[in-house]
């Protein structure tokens, strides 16, 4: 048992992960407020092509979802409600109650108005609640929708299949983008697109060093870190230069703990993983955790802006060896632009994904960060979350990680947690595992 | 030495002595709900006295189960796996797997030669209560935990209650004595609803060994839930007697270790 001590202390740059965060909610605010601004419901992380269009901002179901179960209880259960009465229920998941419940109810958590969408782009998703989620945005107002196919398949690996959804993709895109500009009229800027289309892969590539830097012992952040800043350029856009800023001094400033052994959990001596989204109603029950010496390191979920990752032979952990961007041609033209994202977004994140992603992938992240142990949500309802989560766990205990199941609604829902049997259930798993609380 | 261990479960508090590696004296009352505390105090002091001892004489007390922490006179507290271990590598020297049915939680322990447990399977929240079940379906059918321990496995004319969550088997057993079911059907039924949930468990990882399972806790004492859970795993497990006192058994061999 390792009883070192390390120096821990707050991220410098949290005021300014803060500020991003505000940025992002003022602009959702007075997009919906402004009529010069346009506000689209859709998946964020899906539709890099909106910076083509000056003022238009993005807004997912689940962040905002999550904020709500996250911030309020009180609210949040208020916002199911709301969603039950007009006939939505567990076929949904928390996070789209919270948020369709908002709405519903007109108002935010801090009493502010709703920010009301002008247009909704949703996509179909092996997670059906996904492809649900313009429904009501679009009937309540009403709104104008267009749906943005998902480029992702099961099975194995197929170029030829993924070069025809990439085409599928693109023009179905580029119907969106004429619709847009012929309802809202509104002229889509192909030079922004263009210029941005540079910029996610350098996100990615400061994103996947902090991945690697978080994988030393001591790990320099954790997950209740990683969870504030994984959204940051994805589901909450911001602009792409001051995003990609972030990023650079974000990575600066963890090598810089890295360097000088800057412990996230002063006392680690456990490291864990979690399958996928937080229980955001729930987060406390990482720094109890940390009264075990134990540090959580995230999840496939919480890294997925490093992109995809292997374990190389080194055992470090690498990008994949997929093409990110078109290298036989330059991006001259809009299809050009828009065949480059969806290239980049083409590789699907772990748990929408087949079975590398699923069982291959989920054992490499662990021998990666050097973990000893998993915990693995049952989620009752919604997201995709809990497929094949005890797959997983059986795939780890073979490579000697030990595994903990807890059931609860689903993330963005705090229905079912049962705060006391989670908490005894923890002291026994890490007790059988020879570790006690530390004084 | 003497030493002693108190395991306080959720309905159940069981205080046991080991003297010079053999049990002395036991003792099993109520956990006493917000008294818990107290109520293990008391039951503690009624062992001494049974056996004729002060509390100078127990050379050290190790808590275990729900309430553990409520033992303030304890020298130190284990969860629940560990204790469980330690007994079952008592009865058995030979075990390879614990599983504990209590009030409230089931547990199933593949015991290592390396550190003696692994990968401990917990029941879900569906399979939470079943011993608290049998004990609220025993004073609705009007009959004793033995009486529904005697009743075969199989329920007569496939009569059956909701295996899935023991408030609808309960409300499923209700509506069935209105329909005029005799309670014996009934309480068949909801053995039967219990066993279901047991084995699911049991195969909650992978699939446990036939032999060398030694079963623990309080509902390992109804033989019906038994029976039928040998029928249903295909396992032929040990179960000791006093079998409700697994968790202080494994309580005061540590305290003994240590």
């Amino acid at each position: 048992m390792n009883n070192q001590i390390w120096e821990t202390r707050p991220l410098e740059i949290w005021e300014r992960a803060k500020e991003l965060r505000a940025k992002w909610q003022k602009s959702i605010d007075e997009s919906a407020a402004s009529e010069n601004a346009l506000l689209a419901h859709g998946n964020a992380g899906r539709l890099d092509w909106s910076v083509g269009f000056t003022g238009l901002n993005i807004i997912e179901d689940n962040p905002v979802g999550a904020m709500l179960a996250n911030k309020s209880d009180e609210f949040s259960r208020k916002c199911r409600m709301a969603a039950e009465i007009r006939g939505w229920g567990r076929e949904l998941c928390g996070y789209v109650n919270n948020c369709w419940g908002s709405m519903f109810l007109g108002r935010q958590s801090d009493g502010s108005e709703f920010p009301m969408r002008e247009m909704s782009v949703p996509f179909p998703d092996p997670c059906d609640q996904h492809t649900k989620r313009g429904q009501q945005c679009m009937d309540l107002s009403p709104i104008p929708r267009w749906g943005s196919d998902f480029t992702m398949y099961l099975g194995p690996r197929d170029p030829e299949r993924e070069k025809a959804m990439i085409e599928h993709k693109v023009y179905c895109t580029l119907h969106v983008i004429n619709e847009i500009e012929r309802v809202f009229g509104r002229e889509f800027d192909d030079e922004k697109l263009i210029a941005a289309i540079g910029l996610r892969p350098q996100i990615e590539i400061y994103a996947r060093e902090i991945t690697q830097l978080m994988t030393n012992i001591p790990s320099p952040i954790g997950q209740k870190d990683l969870n504030s800043f994984y959204t940051v350029g994805m589901l909450t856009k911001v602009d792409p230069e001051e995003t990609l800023d972030f990023w650079r001094s974000l990575r600066d400033e963890i090598k810089w703990r890295v360097d000088n052994k800057i412990a996230a959990v002063g006392t680690e001596r456990y490291r864990w993983m979690e399958a996928h989204p937080s229980p955001w109603h729930y987060l406390k029950y990482y720094r109890y955790m940390e009264k075990y010496g134990a540090v959580c390191i995230g999840s496939q979920y919480t890294h997925m802006m490093a992109g995809t990752l292997e374990l190389k032979e080194d055992g470090r952990l690498g990008p994949t060896d997929e093409p990110r961007l078109p290298k036989d041609r330059s991006i001259r033209t809009r299809e050009d632009a828009l065949r480059a994202t969806m290239l980049q977004a083409r590789i699907p994140c772990g748990f929408k994904a087949d079975e590398y992603f699923r069982v291959t992938a989920i054992t490499d992240f662990a021998k990666g960060f050097h973990v000893n142990g998993a915990i693995m949500p049952l989620w009752r309802g919604g997201v995709g979350c809990t497929l094949t989560r005890k797959e997983q766990a059986l795939r780890l205990n073979e490579i000697g990680v030990n595994t903990l199941h807890y059931e609860g609604s689903q993330p963005g829902d705090r229905t079912d947690m049962d705060e006391h049997h989670f908490l005894d259930q923890l002291d026994m798993w890490m007790e059988n595992q020879g570790l006690r609380m530390l004084d | 030495m003497i030493t002693c261990g108190i395991d306080v479960g959720l309905e159940n508090i069981k205080v046991l002595l080991l003297k010079d590696d053999q049990i002395s004296a036991r003792a099993c009352g109520r956990s006493g709900g917000a008294g818990r505390s107290a109520a293990a105090k008391a039951l503690w002091n009624d062992v001494l006295k049974s056996a004729e001892l002060s509390a100078s004489d127990v050379s050290k007390t190790v808590a275990t189960g729900r309430g553990r922490k409520d033992v303030t006179f304890a020298d130190f507290c284990v969860t629940e796996p560990i204790a469980d271990a330690k007994a079952a590598l008592r009865i058995y020297p030979k075990a390879v797997s614990v599983m504990d049915i209590g009030a409230d939680q089931v547990r199933v322990i593949p015991l290592s030669e390396k550190n003696g447990t692994s990968q401990p399977a917990f029941n879900q929240k569906c399979s939470a209560g079943l011993g608290t079940l049998l004990r609220y379906m025993s004073m609705r059918l009007e009959m004793t935990l033995d009486d529904i321990g005697a009743c075969a496995h199989n329920p007569a004319g496939g009569v059956t209650v909701n295996d899935g969550c023991i408030v609808f088997a309960e409300l499923d057993a209700l509506e069935l004595l209105n329909q005029n079911t005799g309670r014996e059907d009934v309480a068949c039924a909801i053995i039967e609803a219990v066993v279901v949930r047991l084995n699911a468990i049991l195969h909650d990882k992978t699939a446990p060994p036939k032999e060398g399972v030694v079963l623990i806790g309080g509902v390992a004492k109804n033989a019906a839930v038994v029976s039928g859970l040998k029928t249903r795993s295909g396992i032929d497990f040990i179960v000791p007697n006093h079998a409700e006192y697994g968790g202080a058994l494994g309580a005061a061999l540590l305290a003994a270790e240590n």
